[in-house]
């Protein structure tokens, strides 16, 4: 009642603010529309990932079967089989090979490729598109390409090396245990390596020439130029470039599953190869869950730094 | 020679550098051309005695076979229902919350910018095997329903993150000055920073677009039968079963990656900038 009167007195009705807007106006309230547009991005976080990583912990916990409800809490004993399996030891030893190699070596290739591209050379633009082109093919099509290129009998490298260089025997470079980590490390490289270019060369490009031509009337050589002043610029971009590099690097499967399988008697097995082995072939969910989250926390330093240095860039 | 000389420091700078070009460049095409000579090749001159590094006689028999009788235009067709209902699913929530994100002042804003982030970075191992158990229940096994499902976990995340970055990019100051002239906050995500973002949405989709097609991992967990399969799941079980026909495995490869490189082909200097937006800010 009183608010009608107060309604009444009023000399002039107010306009209420954005009253013509309709429905729209319930949504000023920054707190309900921020939920609101967030709603969806919400279920997917805890329905389709926090939920399901949670799962995995609880796997890893227990002797669960693939397809069977009931299964039992078996503590640590997962994890402690895993210890003492030579599988599981030599699969971490190649873990450890295959991200290493991997990381350093398209790091080492992606920064003279940026380097290169970043000449006043010819036709700067068309080379570029080139060199990066790798990334632009599925990883699954180039795993592939590459089983074929290091077949055995019909592989161009074998062909060529046979043919034209003489060689008696073939190399078997997926099937000896020796260098078949390298041929997928090699395959690994070809793929990833244009990643690391195109951050790099973006960084460098927002290199001040300014600081160059300083440094080249106090007489700097190039290789002086490189490392302390293109590097040092750079830093950040290597930084996260080889942060965001490691975790995909280190828990890709398409390679190791196109090209070896594993590799003659497990060589070239990599942790989520094996995680996938142990599901689909010998249905044991919970050791394989066990596998996939032994490296987990050094994954999670990484995850960590990443993201205080992403959420930097859109200053959250 | 005079040219090379005023443009580098010296001859063998020049030298030096296009030296590496080339080694690169072959480094790089090699593999390439491999995969379409060997596409084109009539089998004799794929296997055996008769093999040759550059076809004699060329053929589109491998693409025949592998589209006619092979259920590749399956794998085909599944993957781009897939990566387009995912890439669809993606630009709608991620602008919507990466509007969220930067224009609004909530609780919780930060903790949810940040578990979003963490939850991209978790490698998609760790998620797949639950995802198989909660699928089989719903019955989503073998179904492109699951995968699509399956694919948000990473398209979403990425897509409002990089959507992020771009709107902050929009001056504050237009959606002040909107604000004040009386524009409700929907209506500043529809009339103002929808349309100055058309590139950014054209970036985030291609990448979308791009993260869904290649993905393998839970594409060959999730569908197993040829009606479901998709093109890196499909691809890879052929290869299993015949693996000898390698004529139109290379030929099945280079149809599959058309998509992702037309793309690249057209957009790459968007895609570039784009993806290189989120690790160089200066």
């Amino acid at each position: 009642m009183a608010r009608v009167e107060t309604e009444l007195l009023k000399p002039y009705p107010e306009k209420r603010k954005r009253s013509h807007r309709g429905w729209t106006q319930g949504l000023e309230n920054q707190t309900l529309l921020g939920y609101l547009l967030l709603f969806p991005i919400f279920i997917i976080l805890i329905g389709l990932i926090s939920f399901p990583f949670i799962t995995t912990i609880a796997f890893s916990f227990q002797n669960k079967l693939v397809g069977v409800k009931e299964s039992e809490w078996v503590g640590w004993d997962n994890y402690r089989e895993l210890l003492h399996n030579p599988i599981f030891l030599k699969t971490v030893v190649n873990s450890f090979v295959y991200t290493l190699l991997g990381v350093g070596i398209k790091c080492a290739v992606g920064l003279t490729t940026a380097t290169v591209l970043n000449q006043p050379i010819r036709f700067r633009n068309f080379f570029r598109a080139l060199l990066f082109a790798p990334w632009a093919i599925p990883a699954v099509m180039t795993a592939l390409n590459f089983r074929w290129i290091f077949d055995d009998m019909n592989g161009v490298l074998n062909l060529t090396l046979v043919r034209y260089f003489g060689r008696k025997e073939f190399i078997y470079f997926l099937s000896d245990p020796t260098i078949a980590m390298f041929s997928v490390i090699a395959v690994v490289v070809w793929q990833g390596t244009p990643f690391y270019s195109m951050n790099f060369l973006a960084g460098m490009q927002a290199v001040p020439a300014e600081l160059y031509e300083a440094a080249d009337i106090d007489g700097a050589s190039s290789v002086q130029k490189f490392f302390y002043i293109t590097i040092p610029s750079i830093r950040h971009v290597i930084a996260i470039t080889v942060l965001l590099s490691t975790i995909w690097t280190a828990n890709e499967v398409q390679f190791v599953y196109i090209l070896t399988n594993g590799g003659p008697d497990y060589a070239t097995q990599i942790f989520p190869n094996l995680a996938l082995e142990l599901f689909q072939g010998q249905h044991l969910l919970g050791r394989a869950a066990a596998v996939t989250l032994i490296f987990f926390p050094l994954f999670l330093i990484a995850i960590t730094l990443l993201t205080r240095k992403m959420l930097r860039q859109t200053e959250l | 020679m005079e040219v090379v000389e005023k443009r580098f420091k010296s001859l063998g700078a020049a030298l030096l550098t296009y030296l590496v070009l080339a080694l690169l460049c072959v480094w790089t095409l090699g593999p390439l051309y491999w995969v379409l000579a060997t596409s084109f090749k009539y089998d004799k001159e794929i296997y055996g005695a008769e093999a040759t590094l550059v076809p004699r006689e060329f053929t589109w028999k491998n693409y025949t076979t592998i589209l006619f009788e092979k259920p590749f235009p399956n794998f085909f067709f599944n993957s781009v229902r897939i990566a387009l209902v995912t890439t669809s699913a993606s630009i709608l929530f991620g602008t919507l919350g990466a509007y969220a994100f930067i224009y609004l002042r909530f609780p919780g804003q930060n903790l949810m910018a940040r578990s979003m982030i963490v939850t991209y970075l978790i490698p998609p191992v760790l998620l797949a095997f639950p995802l198989f158990a909660l699928f089989n229940k719903l019955d989503l096994i073998d179904s492109i329903y699951g995968l699509m499902l399956a694919h948000l976990t990473f398209t979403v995340p990425f897509c409002t993150w990089m959507l992020m970055s771009y709107f902050k990019t929009v001056p504050r100051e237009l959606h002040e000055a909107a604000l004040v002239d009386g524009c409700t906050r929907l209506g500043t995500l529809f009339r103002i920073i929808f349309p100055l973002s058309g590139p950014a949405i054209a970036v985030v989709t291609l990448f979308s677009f791009t993260l869904s097609w290649n993905e393998f991992l839970y594409a060959i967990m999730f569908t197993q039968n040829k009606w479901s399969q998709t093109i890196t799941s499909g691809l890879s079980s052929l290869m299993v079963e015949d693996i000898f026909f390698w004529g139109q495995m290379m030929a099945g490869s280079v149809l599959a990656s058309l998509p992702t490189v037309i793309i690249y082909f057209f957009f790459q200097r968007l895609m570039i900038k784009g993806l290189v937006v989120g690790a160089v800010k200066a």
